[in-house]
Protein backbone atom coordinates (compact mmCIF):
# COMPACT_ATOMS: atom_id res chain seq x y z
CA UNK A 1 0.00 0.00 0.00
CA UNK A 2 3.04 2.45 1.11
CA UNK A 3 4.71 1.71 -2.24
CA UNK A 4 1.54 2.48 -4.09
CA UNK A 5 1.58 5.96 -2.93
CA UNK A 6 4.89 6.44 -2.98
CA UNK A 7 4.70 5.84 -6.29
CA UNK A 8 1.33 7.94 -7.37
CA UNK A 9 3.47 10.87 -5.36
CA UNK A 10 6.52 9.93 -7.41
CA UNK A 11 4.53 10.32 -10.51
CA UNK A 12 2.63 13.09 -9.56
CA UNK A 13 5.93 14.91 -8.68
CA UNK A 14 6.67 14.24 -12.47
CA UNK A 15 4.04 15.10 -14.03
CA UNK A 16 4.04 18.74 -12.10
CA UNK A 17 4.33 21.54 -14.52
CA UNK A 18 7.98 22.98 -13.64
CA UNK A 19 7.71 26.42 -14.40
CA UNK A 20 10.11 29.35 -14.30
CA UNK A 21 9.26 32.88 -14.54
CA UNK A 22 10.25 36.30 -14.03
CA UNK A 23 9.10 39.49 -14.97
CA UNK A 24 10.79 43.51 -15.22
CA UNK A 25 9.45 46.65 -15.91
CA UNK A 26 9.91 49.24 -17.41
CA UNK A 27 11.58 47.22 -20.36
CA UNK A 28 13.56 50.36 -21.10
CA UNK A 29 14.29 53.67 -19.44
CA UNK A 30 15.40 56.68 -22.14
CA UNK A 31 17.46 59.51 -20.56
CA UNK A 32 19.03 62.68 -22.71
CA UNK A 33 22.46 63.26 -21.76
CA UNK A 34 23.38 66.17 -19.52
CA UNK A 35 27.32 66.48 -18.62
CA UNK A 36 28.20 64.80 -15.17
CA UNK A 37 24.21 63.61 -14.74
CA UNK A 38 23.72 61.73 -11.06
CA UNK A 39 20.29 59.94 -11.58
CA UNK A 40 18.95 57.06 -9.15
CA UNK A 41 16.39 54.43 -11.56
CA UNK A 42 13.66 52.28 -9.79
CA UNK A 43 13.27 49.14 -11.75
CA UNK A 44 10.33 46.92 -10.23
CA UNK A 45 10.51 42.70 -10.36
CA UNK A 46 7.43 40.57 -10.54
CA UNK A 47 7.21 37.56 -9.42
CA UNK A 48 4.46 36.42 -11.61
CA UNK A 49 4.28 32.54 -10.20
CA UNK A 50 4.82 33.61 -6.73
CA UNK A 51 7.57 31.53 -6.26
CA UNK A 52 10.71 31.85 -4.25
CA UNK A 53 13.28 32.98 -6.44
CA UNK A 54 17.21 33.81 -5.73
CA UNK A 55 18.09 36.39 -8.18
CA UNK A 56 21.54 37.95 -9.31
CA UNK A 57 21.48 41.60 -10.76
CA UNK A 58 24.14 42.34 -13.00
CA UNK A 59 25.33 45.12 -15.15
CA UNK A 60 26.80 44.85 -19.03
CA UNK A 61 27.49 47.00 -22.33
CA UNK A 62 28.55 50.54 -23.49
CA UNK A 63 28.22 52.38 -20.21
CA UNK A 64 28.16 49.61 -17.67
CA UNK A 65 30.83 51.14 -15.45
CA UNK A 66 28.78 54.46 -15.13
CA UNK A 67 26.20 52.00 -13.16
CA UNK A 68 26.16 51.36 -9.82
CA UNK A 69 23.83 49.02 -8.00
CA UNK A 70 22.69 48.89 -5.01
CA UNK A 71 22.38 45.46 -4.60
CA UNK A 72 23.83 42.74 -6.63
CA UNK A 73 21.62 40.25 -5.15
CA UNK A 74 18.20 39.88 -4.06
CA UNK A 75 15.70 37.18 -2.59
CA UNK A 76 12.10 37.07 -3.18
CA UNK A 77 9.63 35.23 -1.50
CA UNK A 78 6.79 33.27 -3.24
CA UNK A 79 4.17 35.87 -1.33
CA UNK A 80 5.49 38.83 -3.29
CA UNK A 81 4.30 39.88 -6.09
CA UNK A 82 6.46 42.35 -7.02
CA UNK A 83 9.93 44.17 -5.87
CA UNK A 84 11.52 47.04 -6.55
CA UNK A 85 15.23 47.62 -7.13
CA UNK A 86 17.26 51.07 -7.60
CA UNK A 87 20.86 51.71 -9.78
CA UNK A 88 22.67 55.15 -9.94
CA UNK A 89 24.07 56.39 -13.21
CA UNK A 90 26.63 58.69 -13.17
CA UNK A 91 27.55 60.27 -16.65
CA UNK A 92 31.21 61.14 -17.42
CA UNK A 93 31.91 65.32 -18.84
CA UNK A 94 31.56 63.83 -22.51
CA UNK A 95 30.10 60.98 -24.73
CA UNK A 96 30.10 60.88 -28.45
CA UNK A 97 27.03 62.06 -29.88
CA UNK A 98 23.85 59.58 -30.43
CA UNK A 99 22.63 56.44 -28.70
CA UNK A 100 24.70 55.00 -25.63
CA UNK A 101 23.40 52.11 -23.69
CA UNK A 102 23.55 49.47 -21.23
CA UNK A 103 21.67 46.38 -19.85
CA UNK A 104 21.03 45.40 -16.05
CA UNK A 105 20.06 41.69 -15.95
CA UNK A 106 18.35 39.90 -12.94
CA UNK A 107 18.98 36.43 -13.17
CA UNK A 108 17.14 34.15 -11.64
CA UNK A 109 19.28 31.20 -10.50
CA UNK A 110 18.16 27.75 -11.43
CA UNK A 111 16.05 25.53 -8.78
CA UNK A 112 18.02 23.21 -6.96
CA UNK A 113 16.21 19.44 -5.66
CA UNK A 114 16.86 20.62 -1.70
CA UNK A 115 13.30 19.84 -1.39
CA UNK A 116 13.17 16.54 -3.85
CA UNK A 117 10.96 18.49 -5.62
CA UNK A 118 10.67 18.18 -9.60
CA UNK A 119 13.02 21.40 -10.81
CA UNK A 120 13.97 23.07 -14.10
CA UNK A 121 17.98 23.25 -14.47
CA UNK A 122 18.22 26.01 -16.60
CA UNK A 123 18.59 29.59 -15.62
CA UNK A 124 16.27 32.83 -16.92
CA UNK A 125 17.13 36.09 -16.76
CA UNK A 126 15.31 39.35 -18.25
CA UNK A 127 16.65 42.85 -19.21
CA UNK A 128 15.90 46.08 -18.50
CA UNK A 129 17.87 48.43 -21.18
CA UNK A 130 19.07 52.23 -20.46
CA UNK A 131 19.35 54.63 -23.31
CA UNK A 132 21.31 57.88 -23.37
CA UNK A 133 21.05 60.06 -26.10
CA UNK A 134 23.83 62.55 -26.45
CA UNK A 135 22.84 65.18 -28.64
CA UNK A 136 24.23 65.81 -32.43
CA UNK A 137 26.12 68.92 -32.65
CA UNK A 138 24.44 71.60 -34.98
CA UNK A 139 21.11 70.06 -36.64
CA UNK A 140 19.78 66.29 -36.29
CA UNK A 141 16.32 64.75 -36.77
CA UNK A 142 14.85 61.33 -36.79
CA UNK A 143 11.95 60.34 -37.73
CA UNK A 144 9.60 57.31 -38.12
CA UNK A 145 6.25 57.03 -40.47
CA UNK A 146 3.08 55.52 -39.48
CA UNK A 147 0.21 55.66 -41.68
CA UNK A 148 -3.51 54.55 -40.40
CA UNK A 149 -4.78 52.79 -43.49
CA UNK A 150 -8.25 53.37 -44.68
CA UNK A 151 -11.24 52.16 -46.70
CA UNK A 152 -11.48 53.43 -50.08
CA UNK A 153 -12.75 57.23 -50.16
CA UNK A 154 -11.64 57.71 -46.45
CA UNK A 155 -9.02 59.55 -45.05
CA UNK A 156 -5.68 57.65 -45.02
CA UNK A 157 -3.56 59.38 -42.35
CA UNK A 158 0.67 59.84 -42.57
CA UNK A 159 1.94 60.37 -38.58
CA UNK A 160 5.45 61.85 -38.75
CA UNK A 161 7.02 61.57 -35.31
CA UNK A 162 10.24 63.80 -35.16
CA UNK A 163 12.40 63.84 -32.55
CA UNK A 164 14.99 66.56 -32.69
CA UNK A 165 18.40 65.11 -31.59
CA UNK A 166 20.74 67.87 -31.97
CA UNK A 167 21.49 70.92 -29.84
CA UNK A 168 19.93 73.80 -32.19
CA UNK A 169 16.52 73.91 -32.32
CA UNK A 170 14.60 73.45 -35.87
CA UNK A 171 13.26 75.91 -37.63
CA UNK A 172 11.05 74.90 -40.68
CA UNK A 173 10.23 71.14 -40.56
CA UNK A 174 7.82 69.42 -43.39
CA UNK A 175 7.50 67.15 -45.28
CA UNK A 176 6.84 66.21 -48.74
CA UNK A 177 4.67 62.78 -49.26
CA UNK A 178 4.78 61.27 -52.32
CA UNK A 179 2.58 58.19 -53.43
CA UNK A 180 2.60 55.71 -55.39
CA UNK A 181 0.59 52.19 -57.03
CA UNK A 182 1.27 48.71 -57.29
CA UNK A 183 3.06 49.71 -61.06
CA UNK A 184 5.27 52.30 -59.35
CA UNK A 185 3.53 54.86 -61.07
CA UNK A 186 2.71 58.41 -58.88
CA UNK A 187 -0.24 59.31 -58.30
CA UNK A 188 0.25 62.35 -56.04
CA UNK A 189 2.72 64.49 -54.08
CA UNK A 190 1.74 66.94 -51.57
CA UNK A 191 3.37 68.86 -48.62
CA UNK A 192 2.72 68.95 -44.64
CA UNK A 193 2.57 71.92 -43.15
CA UNK A 194 5.47 73.15 -41.50
CA UNK A 195 6.71 73.46 -37.41
CA UNK A 196 9.23 74.05 -35.42
CA UNK A 197 10.87 71.89 -32.74
CA UNK A 198 13.22 72.71 -29.43
CA UNK A 199 16.13 70.96 -29.00
CA UNK A 200 15.43 67.43 -27.39
CA UNK A 201 11.66 67.53 -28.24
CA UNK A 202 9.57 65.29 -29.74
CA UNK A 203 6.96 66.51 -32.26
CA UNK A 204 4.27 65.13 -34.90
CA UNK A 205 3.81 66.06 -37.84
CA UNK A 206 0.27 64.71 -39.41
CA UNK A 207 -1.47 65.42 -42.88
CA UNK A 208 -4.37 63.46 -44.31
CA UNK A 209 -4.97 62.20 -47.60
CA UNK A 210 -8.43 60.96 -49.61
CA UNK A 211 -7.82 57.73 -51.00
CA UNK A 212 -10.14 58.36 -53.81
CA UNK A 213 -8.27 54.90 -55.77
CA UNK A 214 -8.46 51.75 -55.93
CA UNK A 215 -8.90 49.01 -52.70
CA UNK A 216 -5.15 47.89 -53.33
CA UNK A 217 -1.53 48.34 -51.96
CA UNK A 218 0.27 51.46 -52.52
CA UNK A 219 3.79 53.34 -51.13
CA UNK A 220 4.39 56.50 -49.24
CA UNK A 221 7.95 58.48 -49.88
CA UNK A 222 8.16 61.01 -47.55
CA UNK A 223 10.66 63.44 -47.90
CA UNK A 224 11.58 64.92 -44.39
CA UNK A 225 12.73 68.51 -45.16
CA UNK A 226 14.67 70.25 -41.94
CA UNK A 227 16.28 73.86 -42.08
CA UNK A 228 19.42 72.98 -44.71
CA UNK A 229 18.77 68.40 -44.35
CA UNK A 230 16.47 65.86 -45.31
CA UNK A 231 15.36 62.43 -44.17
CA UNK A 232 14.01 59.82 -46.44
CA UNK A 233 11.47 57.59 -45.32
CA UNK A 234 9.49 55.24 -47.05
CA UNK A 235 6.69 52.35 -46.07
CA UNK A 236 3.73 50.79 -47.62
CA UNK A 237 0.04 50.90 -46.95
CA UNK A 238 -3.27 49.44 -47.85
CA UNK A 239 -5.97 51.27 -49.30
CA UNK A 240 -9.00 48.89 -47.76
CA UNK A 241 -6.99 47.65 -45.61
CA UNK A 242 -9.75 45.87 -43.02
CA UNK A 243 -9.16 42.69 -45.22
CA UNK A 244 -10.86 40.81 -43.08
CA UNK A 245 -14.10 41.31 -41.01
CA UNK A 246 -15.52 39.64 -38.29
CA UNK A 247 -19.24 39.91 -38.49
CA UNK A 248 -20.94 37.35 -36.32
CA UNK A 249 -19.70 34.58 -33.74
CA UNK A 250 -22.81 31.75 -32.92
CA UNK A 251 -22.41 29.12 -30.27
CA UNK A 252 -25.33 26.52 -31.26
CA UNK A 253 -26.02 23.30 -29.40
CA UNK A 254 -24.04 24.19 -26.51
CA UNK A 255 -24.58 22.36 -22.88
CA UNK A 256 -22.07 23.53 -20.07
CA UNK A 257 -18.88 21.11 -19.47
CA UNK A 258 -18.94 20.13 -23.37
CA UNK A 259 -16.64 21.18 -25.70
CA UNK A 260 -18.66 24.42 -27.32
CA UNK A 261 -18.59 24.92 -31.43
CA UNK A 262 -17.69 29.00 -32.08
CA UNK A 263 -18.94 29.58 -35.57
CA UNK A 264 -17.53 32.92 -36.78
CA UNK A 265 -18.38 34.73 -39.87
CA UNK A 266 -15.96 36.59 -41.81
CA UNK A 267 -16.01 38.43 -44.81
CA UNK A 268 -13.11 39.04 -46.98
CA UNK A 269 -13.19 42.31 -48.05
CA UNK A 270 -10.13 42.70 -50.14
CA UNK A 271 -10.04 41.80 -53.89
CA UNK A 272 -7.68 38.78 -53.68
CA UNK A 273 -8.23 35.63 -51.83
CA UNK A 274 -6.77 35.59 -48.16
CA UNK A 275 -4.80 31.99 -47.24
CA UNK A 276 -3.68 30.58 -44.24
CA UNK A 277 -6.36 32.98 -41.73
CA UNK A 278 -7.20 31.73 -38.70
CA UNK A 279 -8.92 32.87 -35.23
CA UNK A 280 -7.43 32.73 -32.34
CA UNK A 281 -9.61 33.42 -28.70
CA UNK A 282 -8.72 34.16 -25.64
CA UNK A 283 -11.17 33.83 -22.64
CA UNK A 284 -10.04 35.81 -19.48
CA UNK A 285 -11.13 35.10 -15.93
CA UNK A 286 -12.53 37.93 -13.26
CA UNK A 287 -8.33 38.17 -12.38
CA UNK A 288 -7.51 39.09 -16.32
CA UNK A 289 -5.85 36.31 -16.67
CA UNK A 290 -5.80 33.85 -19.60
CA UNK A 291 -8.30 30.63 -18.94
CA UNK A 292 -8.78 29.38 -22.37
CA UNK A 293 -6.62 30.38 -25.53
CA UNK A 294 -8.20 28.27 -28.91
CA UNK A 295 -7.58 28.49 -32.41
CA UNK A 296 -9.26 27.59 -35.86
CA UNK A 297 -7.51 25.53 -38.78
CA UNK A 298 -6.20 27.82 -41.13
CA UNK A 299 -9.21 28.64 -43.90
CA UNK A 300 -7.98 30.17 -47.79
CA UNK A 301 -10.60 32.82 -47.93
CA UNK A 302 -12.11 33.51 -51.27
CA UNK A 303 -12.07 37.37 -52.46
CA UNK A 304 -15.23 39.64 -51.51
CA UNK A 305 -16.97 36.58 -49.91
CA UNK A 306 -18.25 35.04 -46.48
CA UNK A 307 -16.85 32.24 -44.46
CA UNK A 308 -17.30 30.54 -41.41
CA UNK A 309 -14.34 29.73 -39.72
CA UNK A 310 -15.08 27.34 -36.77
CA UNK A 311 -13.15 26.46 -33.50
CA UNK A 312 -13.69 24.68 -30.40
CA UNK A 313 -13.57 25.24 -26.82
CA UNK A 314 -13.34 23.10 -23.77
CA UNK A 315 -15.65 23.82 -21.16
CA UNK A 316 -15.28 21.31 -18.31
CA UNK A 317 -14.63 23.14 -15.30
CA UNK A 318 -16.34 26.44 -16.23
CA UNK A 319 -18.68 27.88 -14.05
CA UNK A 320 -21.46 29.60 -15.47
CA UNK A 321 -20.48 33.51 -15.55
CA UNK A 322 -19.55 36.39 -17.87
CA UNK A 323 -15.95 36.64 -18.96
CA UNK A 324 -13.71 38.88 -20.65
CA UNK A 325 -12.86 37.56 -24.33
CA UNK A 326 -10.56 38.38 -27.32
CA UNK A 327 -11.00 37.20 -30.66
CA UNK A 328 -8.06 37.88 -33.33
CA UNK A 329 -8.17 37.29 -37.23
CA UNK A 330 -4.77 36.81 -37.81
CA UNK A 331 -3.92 36.47 -41.89
CA UNK A 332 -0.58 36.84 -42.73
CA UNK A 333 1.62 39.01 -40.74
CA UNK A 334 -1.58 41.29 -39.58
CA UNK A 335 -3.53 40.70 -36.73
CA UNK A 336 -6.65 42.59 -36.07
CA UNK A 337 -8.82 42.18 -32.38
CA UNK A 338 -12.33 42.64 -30.96
CA UNK A 339 -13.01 42.21 -27.59
CA UNK A 340 -16.39 40.66 -26.47
CA UNK A 341 -18.10 39.59 -23.27
CA UNK A 342 -18.82 35.70 -23.31
CA UNK A 343 -22.13 35.32 -21.10
CA UNK A 344 -21.81 31.48 -20.16
CA UNK A 345 -25.12 29.91 -18.92
CA UNK A 346 -25.76 26.33 -18.52
CA UNK A 347 -27.23 25.56 -22.49
CA UNK A 348 -26.33 28.67 -24.14
CA UNK A 349 -23.15 31.50 -24.78
CA UNK A 350 -24.03 34.75 -25.68
CA UNK A 351 -21.64 36.71 -26.77
CA UNK A 352 -22.28 40.40 -26.09
CA UNK A 353 -20.07 43.22 -27.96
CA UNK A 354 -19.64 42.84 -31.25
CA UNK A 355 -18.18 46.49 -31.63
CA UNK A 356 -17.43 46.59 -28.23
CA UNK A 357 -19.20 49.11 -26.29
CA UNK A 358 -20.75 48.23 -23.27
CA UNK A 359 -23.67 50.31 -21.96
CA UNK A 360 -24.13 50.77 -18.43
CA UNK A 361 -27.93 52.24 -17.79
CA UNK A 362 -30.78 53.62 -19.99
CA UNK A 363 -30.51 57.20 -18.34
CA UNK A 364 -28.91 58.62 -21.58
CA UNK A 365 -32.59 60.02 -22.68
CA UNK A 366 -33.19 61.87 -19.50
CA UNK A 367 -29.76 63.53 -19.47
CA UNK A 368 -29.92 64.10 -23.26
CA UNK A 369 -33.51 65.95 -22.58
CA UNK A 370 -32.13 67.89 -19.76
CA UNK A 371 -28.90 68.97 -22.11
CA UNK A 372 -30.98 69.85 -24.56
CA UNK A 373 -33.19 71.93 -21.82
CA UNK A 374 -30.09 73.61 -21.13
CA UNK A 375 -29.00 74.52 -24.51
CA UNK A 376 -32.31 75.82 -25.23
CA UNK A 377 -31.70 78.04 -22.34
CA UNK A 378 -28.67 79.08 -23.39
CA UNK A 379 -30.01 80.39 -26.62
CA UNK A 380 -32.86 82.01 -24.62
CA UNK A 381 -30.76 83.96 -22.20
CA UNK A 382 -28.15 85.13 -25.63
CA UNK A 383 -32.13 86.29 -27.23
CA UNK A 384 -33.12 88.05 -24.15
CA UNK A 385 -29.71 89.65 -23.68
CA UNK A 386 -29.35 91.04 -27.12
CA UNK A 387 -33.29 92.22 -26.82
CA UNK A 388 -32.96 94.06 -23.63
CA UNK A 389 -29.30 95.48 -24.42
CA UNK A 390 -29.79 96.58 -28.00
CA UNK A 391 -33.56 97.42 -27.96
CA UNK A 392 -35.47 97.86 -24.84
CA UNK A 393 -32.77 99.54 -23.15
CA UNK A 394 -32.73 102.35 -25.41
CA UNK A 395 -36.13 102.43 -25.76
CA UNK A 396 -36.59 102.45 -21.88
CA UNK A 397 -33.81 105.51 -21.77
CA UNK A 398 -35.27 107.92 -23.54
CA UNK B 1 -36.34 106.36 -10.74
CA UNK B 2 -36.45 104.91 -14.49
CA UNK B 3 -32.36 104.46 -14.87
CA UNK B 4 -32.73 103.01 -11.45
CA UNK B 5 -34.72 100.04 -12.44
CA UNK B 6 -32.60 99.76 -15.84
CA UNK B 7 -29.80 99.31 -13.94
CA UNK B 8 -31.07 96.64 -11.60
CA UNK B 9 -32.66 94.59 -14.60
CA UNK B 10 -29.08 95.05 -16.13
CA UNK B 11 -27.30 93.58 -13.21
CA UNK B 12 -30.17 90.63 -12.51
CA UNK B 13 -29.66 89.81 -16.58
CA UNK B 14 -25.66 90.11 -16.18
CA UNK B 15 -25.25 87.92 -13.07
CA UNK B 16 -28.54 85.41 -13.91
CA UNK B 17 -26.39 84.81 -17.65
CA UNK B 18 -23.10 83.70 -15.97
CA UNK B 19 -24.66 82.24 -13.22
CA UNK B 20 -26.42 79.99 -16.03
CA UNK B 21 -24.13 79.34 -18.19
CA UNK B 22 -21.20 78.83 -15.32
CA UNK B 23 -24.27 76.13 -14.03
CA UNK B 24 -24.28 74.56 -17.93
CA UNK B 25 -20.23 74.50 -18.47
CA UNK B 26 -20.40 72.47 -15.25
CA UNK B 27 -23.48 70.27 -16.03
CA UNK B 28 -22.47 70.11 -19.52
CA UNK B 29 -19.05 68.70 -19.02
CA UNK B 30 -18.56 64.90 -19.15
CA UNK B 31 -18.04 62.92 -15.96
CA UNK B 32 -14.79 61.72 -16.32
CA UNK B 33 -14.38 58.71 -13.48
CA UNK B 34 -11.77 56.63 -14.66
CA UNK B 35 -8.78 55.72 -15.05
CA UNK B 36 -7.58 57.86 -13.09
CA UNK B 37 -4.91 60.95 -13.55
CA UNK B 38 -1.15 59.97 -13.67
CA UNK B 39 -2.52 56.34 -14.15
CA UNK B 40 1.10 53.80 -14.52
CA UNK B 41 0.24 50.69 -15.11
CA UNK B 42 1.62 46.79 -16.70
CA UNK B 43 -2.20 46.11 -17.69
CA UNK B 44 -2.72 47.18 -20.89
CA UNK B 45 -6.32 46.74 -21.32
CA UNK B 46 -7.49 49.95 -19.63
CA UNK B 47 -11.23 50.84 -18.64
CA UNK B 48 -12.89 54.03 -19.81
CA UNK B 49 -15.78 55.14 -17.55
CA UNK B 50 -17.41 58.37 -17.90
CA UNK B 51 -20.88 60.32 -18.33
CA UNK B 52 -22.01 63.01 -20.60
CA UNK B 53 -19.55 62.40 -23.60
CA UNK B 54 -19.62 60.24 -26.31
CA UNK B 55 -16.01 60.23 -28.10
CA UNK B 56 -12.78 59.04 -26.28
CA UNK B 57 -9.78 60.61 -27.60
CA UNK B 58 -6.65 59.29 -26.99
CA UNK B 59 -3.00 60.64 -28.45
CA UNK B 60 0.97 60.28 -27.23
CA UNK B 61 0.61 64.29 -27.37
CA UNK B 62 -0.86 67.04 -25.06
CA UNK B 63 -1.80 68.67 -28.51
CA UNK B 64 -3.80 65.90 -29.68
CA UNK B 65 -2.26 65.80 -33.35
CA UNK B 66 -2.84 62.29 -34.25
CA UNK B 67 -5.74 61.41 -32.02
CA UNK B 68 -7.53 57.76 -31.78
CA UNK B 69 -11.14 58.84 -31.84
CA UNK B 70 -13.11 56.03 -29.98
CA UNK B 71 -17.20 56.17 -30.01
CA UNK B 72 -18.63 55.00 -26.79
CA UNK B 73 -21.33 55.54 -24.68
CA UNK B 74 -19.74 55.06 -21.29
CA UNK B 75 -18.10 51.68 -20.33
CA UNK B 76 -15.28 51.10 -22.58
CA UNK B 77 -12.22 48.63 -22.38
CA UNK B 78 -9.52 49.90 -24.77
CA UNK B 79 -6.21 47.56 -25.33
CA UNK B 80 -3.23 50.22 -25.28
CA UNK B 81 0.52 49.59 -26.32
CA UNK B 82 3.15 50.75 -23.35
CA UNK B 83 3.44 54.42 -23.84
CA UNK B 84 2.29 57.65 -22.31
CA UNK B 85 -0.89 58.89 -23.30
CA UNK B 86 -3.02 61.94 -23.00
CA UNK B 87 -6.51 61.30 -22.99
CA UNK B 88 -10.33 63.26 -22.86
CA UNK B 89 -13.73 62.82 -23.49
CA UNK B 90 -15.45 64.59 -25.86
CA UNK B 91 -19.81 65.67 -25.51
CA UNK B 92 -20.98 69.04 -26.11
CA UNK B 93 -17.89 70.22 -24.94
CA UNK B 94 -14.65 68.72 -23.60
CA UNK B 95 -13.90 66.79 -20.26
CA UNK B 96 -10.29 67.52 -18.12
CA UNK B 97 -7.54 65.83 -19.99
CA UNK B 98 -6.07 63.07 -18.24
CA UNK B 99 -2.56 61.02 -18.50
CA UNK B 100 -1.85 57.70 -18.16
CA UNK B 101 0.80 55.59 -18.92
CA UNK B 102 1.24 51.81 -20.25
CA UNK B 103 4.42 50.65 -18.23
CA UNK B 104 6.69 48.17 -20.65
CA UNK B 105 6.85 44.59 -18.73
CA UNK B 106 9.30 42.15 -19.98
CA UNK B 107 8.07 38.77 -18.93
CA UNK B 108 9.75 35.05 -19.36
CA UNK B 109 7.80 32.07 -18.63
CA UNK B 110 9.54 28.67 -19.12
CA UNK B 111 8.23 25.44 -18.24
CA UNK B 112 10.17 22.14 -18.92
CA UNK B 113 8.46 19.64 -21.85
CA UNK B 114 10.49 16.48 -22.24
CA UNK B 115 13.88 17.26 -23.05
CA UNK B 116 13.32 20.59 -24.31
CA UNK B 117 12.05 24.11 -22.63
CA UNK B 118 8.87 26.09 -23.76
CA UNK B 119 9.53 29.66 -23.47
CA UNK B 120 6.69 31.91 -23.59
CA UNK B 121 6.74 36.34 -24.04
CA UNK B 122 4.58 36.75 -21.17
CA UNK B 123 5.06 40.43 -21.14
CA UNK B 124 3.76 43.43 -23.11
CA UNK B 125 6.56 43.80 -25.41
CA UNK B 126 7.86 42.02 -28.13
CA UNK B 127 11.40 39.72 -27.16
CA UNK B 128 15.08 38.66 -28.28
CA UNK B 129 16.07 36.28 -26.74
CA UNK B 130 19.68 35.10 -26.24
CA UNK B 131 20.25 31.13 -25.88
CA UNK B 132 23.35 30.34 -23.71
CA UNK B 133 25.36 26.73 -23.39
CA UNK B 134 28.47 27.13 -21.46
CA UNK B 135 28.04 30.50 -20.60
CA UNK B 136 28.48 31.36 -24.90
CA UNK B 137 25.41 32.73 -26.64
CA UNK B 138 24.89 30.40 -29.12
CA UNK B 139 21.15 31.70 -30.91
CA UNK B 140 19.03 34.20 -30.72
CA UNK B 141 15.52 34.16 -30.64
CA UNK B 142 12.49 36.83 -31.35
CA UNK B 143 8.90 35.96 -29.63
CA UNK B 144 6.38 38.52 -30.10
CA UNK B 145 3.72 39.18 -27.16
CA UNK B 146 2.23 35.72 -26.14
CA UNK B 147 4.23 33.59 -28.74
CA UNK B 148 5.66 30.03 -27.23
CA UNK B 149 8.50 28.84 -28.76
CA UNK B 150 10.33 24.91 -28.05
CA UNK B 151 14.11 25.23 -27.24
CA UNK B 152 17.41 24.09 -25.35
CA UNK B 153 19.56 25.77 -23.94
CA UNK B 154 20.99 26.78 -20.49
CA UNK B 155 20.44 30.16 -19.73
CA UNK B 156 18.12 32.55 -21.46
CA UNK B 157 18.40 36.25 -21.32
CA UNK B 158 15.10 38.42 -22.74
CA UNK B 159 15.88 41.98 -23.61
CA UNK B 160 13.46 44.54 -25.41
CA UNK B 161 13.18 44.31 -29.31
CA UNK B 162 14.18 47.34 -30.84
CA UNK B 163 12.24 50.53 -31.44
CA UNK B 164 13.73 54.03 -30.82
CA UNK B 165 10.59 56.07 -30.65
Amino acid sequence: MDKKIYFILLLLLILLPNVLSIGITPARTTVNFESNLEKTISVSIVNSEHKNMDLVIYSQGELAENILLKENKLTMTKNEESKNFEYQISLPDNLSPGLHTAEIIVLQIPETSDEGDAYIGAALAVTTQLYIFVPYPGKYAEAELNIVDAEEGQDVQFVIPIINRGKLDLVNVKANIDIYGQLNEKITSFNTQSIAIESGKRTELVSNWKADVPVGIYRAVVTLIYDESSLRLEKQFNVGSKILELQNIEVNDFNLGEIAKFEMLVENKWSEQVNGAYTRTKVFNDEGEVMADFKSPTYDLPSLEKSVMISYWDTAGVKQNTYDASVYLIYGEKSSQQDFKFEVSENEIRVVGLGYVISEKGSGFSQGRLLTFLVIGVILLILINIGWFFALRKRLKK
Amino acid sequence: MKSKYIKLIDIVLIFGTIIFLASFVSYARPLVISPINNLETTNQSVLFNFERGNIILIDDNLEFSSPQKIYAENNLIINLKPGKYYWKIEGMIGSEIRDLTILSEINLRLKQVGDLYEITNAGNVDLNVGIYENENLVDNLILNVDESQEISGEKFIGEPEGGNF
